[in-house]
């Protein structure tokens, strides 16, 4: 005679929740790059609210819950006040584009400089040590700040944050790595009215890191050709100018994107520019400006010495002038281009002038 | 080449150098005031096997890590100060209430074991479900990105309150929030490519828990990593384990290498701060002796409970039975995990586990 089968115990489940889940049926398939958060906004999932009720955390499209705990105390709710029509775009590169410092650098290039030159490349090593994660600490603390509706911006900031941290590191190798050290700190980027990460919207803030700051960043790395000394320089300033277009380029796109939904908004932030505008050649801010030392710095690295200064002077007048051009471009591109037209900016003159 | 001092006040090596400073005609006079002032140079660090990591620039002053960070300012360790230079508020300045020694390690591995969404898994292996299972799967990564997102609002809302003085701990907490970012992407991509949805949002007990903890980044970390990330790693595994296809296995193995890394800063930092901080021992005991209740109360309610015991007993007939076996007992496994490293820690909870957990040893 058989055994009876030892009948396993069977425990009671809740199935209501199957009942309450968001839009079924989805199938989202990869594009030509992948599978890429463009390819699944579709249906209800690619609805994104003009203004978010999110404040319990779920994401987007998720089932709600009516006892779900509001814990989100967002302050970022309006669409207009974060988003970018190519934040997919710009996440999905960042994850393609990651870089490490300590292996993709090729660090044994770097040879003895002389004296100048060296205390010269430590300063502005120093100066990048120094600030360029304030582009991580403030982006970070806004996403916070942020409903996780406006997934795709949130995932664009949280990829700067993750640039910055790799920028703050491969800027302390480099004045680590070659008989130097770092130097005086510039307090460029510290706590006084108008600065970066005392801003209490994310559009001013905004303007200010990514349009302004980052984007004259950008231009001294595109150059990076001119000062880098050696090729781990070279390669250096290459990797983080790849990092940096991103950044000013979720900037330009979300002031852009501002410009057109929010026109109630436009004198605003054209105070917003005035402001940045006001330091973008003398404010400390911006490493070649005009009252920054590390323009002393970069005048003796693209002159190639102390001795060559004033060549070295020469050239970083032409950086000046291209970062006033490509700012310019910038804010033209964001929708607020009249304003190099009807007197309202200086740059126009200060461009001419800055031969 | 001058001589630079090798500690203290910035001393000019020389005065500024005017002898190459003639008056050109445009030029501005340089005043070099800048050259010589370092409080230690001479530093010369060559990469090693695995390149030139954030580690091996621990030399000299460079490798200094005081207890204390008194600098508000964002001043590199090792950088001169400025005077005048006025504070922003890094509150966080004491070096036990962040660090971890194998914080710089954890950061140059997150940038080594980068992996892509989109491109890396192997979405084509995805085949269709049954119903029960699919929703099940959906559900749990609905969870699961909620758990990552809680993460991400906790470790921003603290990150730029730590003060530069231990730089390696706010770079590693970058790389944490990046894969944040990575996981939940990649399991709303799973959720939304094989005829699902997203699932219903968590109630939220657990993430209301860590969200609210206001009092310093190390209480944020005990819910964080010990409680919610011990039983995540869990849920990980037995994800990976009941994986229907290559695409769950890669992003759940992903997630696994990821989370290991959170789960060891999180540990050692624990470790640090109990260890360098009279009486957060006994601050943990108490706060572990809450989180237990909201933790049990979570495991109760969750549907996490019902989705993985489906996922483990491949439908809601099997679920019942084996599926519900296999939960509880990956339940248990995460009790005495967290049991034995709070007993690493020294924040011993065997004695007084919590009832309402403790039954979860019997399985």
């Amino acid at each position: 005679m058989s055994e009876a089968p030892v009948k396993q115990q069977e425990y009671e489940l809740d199935t209501s929740w199957m009942q309450h889940m968001g839009e079924w049926g989805m199938r989202a398939e990869p594009g030509k790059r992948g599978l890429t958060l463009t390819e699944i906004q579709i249906g209800s999932y690619g609805d994104i609210p003009e203004i978010s009720k999110n404040m319990s955390g779920r994401p987007r499209g998720a089932g709600e819950r009516a006892d779900a705990y509001r814990v989100g105390a967002y302050g970022v709710r309006a669409k207009s006040e974060i988003w970018l029509q190519n934040a997919t775009f710009l996440y999905e590169e960042a994850l393609q584009r990651q870089w490490s410092s300590a292996t993709d650098v090729p660090w044994h290039t770097i040879e003895a400089l002389p004296d100048a030159v060296e205390e010269a490349e430590c300063l502005l090593c120093t100066f990048f040590n120094e600030v360029e994660f304030v582009a991580g600490d403030v982006p970070a603390r806004w996403v916070a700040n942020t409903t996780p509706d406006f997934l795709e911006p949130r995932h664009v900031l949280l990829a700067q944050v993750m640039d910055e941290s790799r920028h703050m590191d491969v800027f302390r190798k480099r004045a680590l790595a070659n008989g130097g050290g770092l130097m005086r700190m510039s307090g460029a980027t510290s706590g006084f009215v108008g600065s970066i990460d005392l801003a209490r919207d994310f559009t001013e803030m905004s303007t200010r890191l990514h349009i302004s700051g980052e984007g004259a960043v950008l231009t001294m790395f595109r150059m990076g050709e001119l000062f880098g000394q050696n090729e781990a320089e070279k390669i250096m300033y290459r990797l983080c100018a790849q990092d940096e277009a991103r950044h000013v380029a979720f900037g330009v796109m979300h002031l852009r994107f501002l410009s057109e939904t929010a026109p109630e908004r436009r004198e605003e932030i054209e105070f917003y520019l005035d402001e940045a505008e006001a330091q973008i050649l003398s404010g400390v801010q911006n490493p070649a400006g005009t009252q920054a030392e590390t323009a002393e710095a970069l005048a003796i690295l693209l002159g190639g010495g102390k001795e060559h200064y004033d060549e070295g002077h020469k050239k970083l007048l032409v950086i000046r002038r291209r970062q006033l051009k490509e700012y310019m471009q910038r804010v033209k591109t964001a929708g607020f281009g009249a304003r190099f037209e009807n007197g309202r900016s200086t740059v126009p003159q200060q461009y001419e002038s800055a031969i | 080449m001058a001589t630079k001092p090798s500690k203290g006040m910035a001393v000019p090596a020389a005065m500024p150098d005017s002898s190459g400073a003639k008056a050109v005609e445009g030029v501005p006079v340089p005043t070099f005031e800048w050259m010589g002032l370092s409080a230690e140079w001479g530093t010369r660090i060559k990469p090693g096997e695995h390149g030139l990591r954030l580690s091996d620039l621990n030399v000299g002053i460079y490798g200094e890590v005081p207890e204390v960070w008194e600098d508000q300012t964002r001043r590199p360790r090792g950088a001169l100060p400025r005077p005048g230079v006025p504070p922003l508020p890094y509150n966080l300045r004491h070096k036990h209430q962040m660090w971890a020694e194998s914080a710089a390690n954890l950061y140059e591995e997150a940038i080594q074991r980068r992996w892509i969404p989109a491109t890396d898994v192997p979405w084509a292996s995805l085949k269709p479900l049954p119903d029960d299972v699919e929703r099940a799967v959906c559900q749990v990564c609905t969870e699961l990105m909620q758990y990552a997102n809680t993460e991400i609002e906790i470790i921003t809302y603290w990150q730029d309150q730590m003060s530069y003085g231990y730089y390696e701990v706010k770079q590693f907490l970058a790389t944490a929030t990046f894969d944040c970012a990575r996981l939940i992407e990649a399991l709303r991509k799973r959720a939304l490519s094989n005829g699902g949805g997203l699932g219903q949002e968590s109630r939220g007990l657990v993430n209301r828990m860590i969200l609210e903890s206001r009092g310093g980044w190390t209480e944020s970390a005990v819910y964080l990593y010990l409680v919610r990330g011990t039983y995540m790693m869990q849920v990980l595994k037995g994800l990976l384990n009941a994986a229907h296809n290559d695409a769950e296995r890669m992003i759940y193995g992903k997630a696994i290498e990821d989370w290991s890394r959170h789960l060891t800063y999180g540990y050692d930092h624990l470790k640090y701060s109990i260890s360098h901080q009279a009486g957060q021992a006994d601050i943990l005991q108490t706060l572990l002796g809450l989180g237990e209740v909201m933790m049990a109360a979570e495991l109760q309610e969750s549907t996490m409970r019902p989705a993985l015991a489906f996922i483990f007993g491949s439908g809601i007939k099997g679920g019942r039975t084996i599926g519900m076996e296999t939960y509880l007992h990956l339940v248990g496994d995460f009790v005495r995990n967290y049991v034995a490293i709070c007993d690493w820690l020294g924040v011993p909870r065997a004695e007084m586990l919590h009832p309402l957990l403790k039954k979860y040893l019997e399985y």
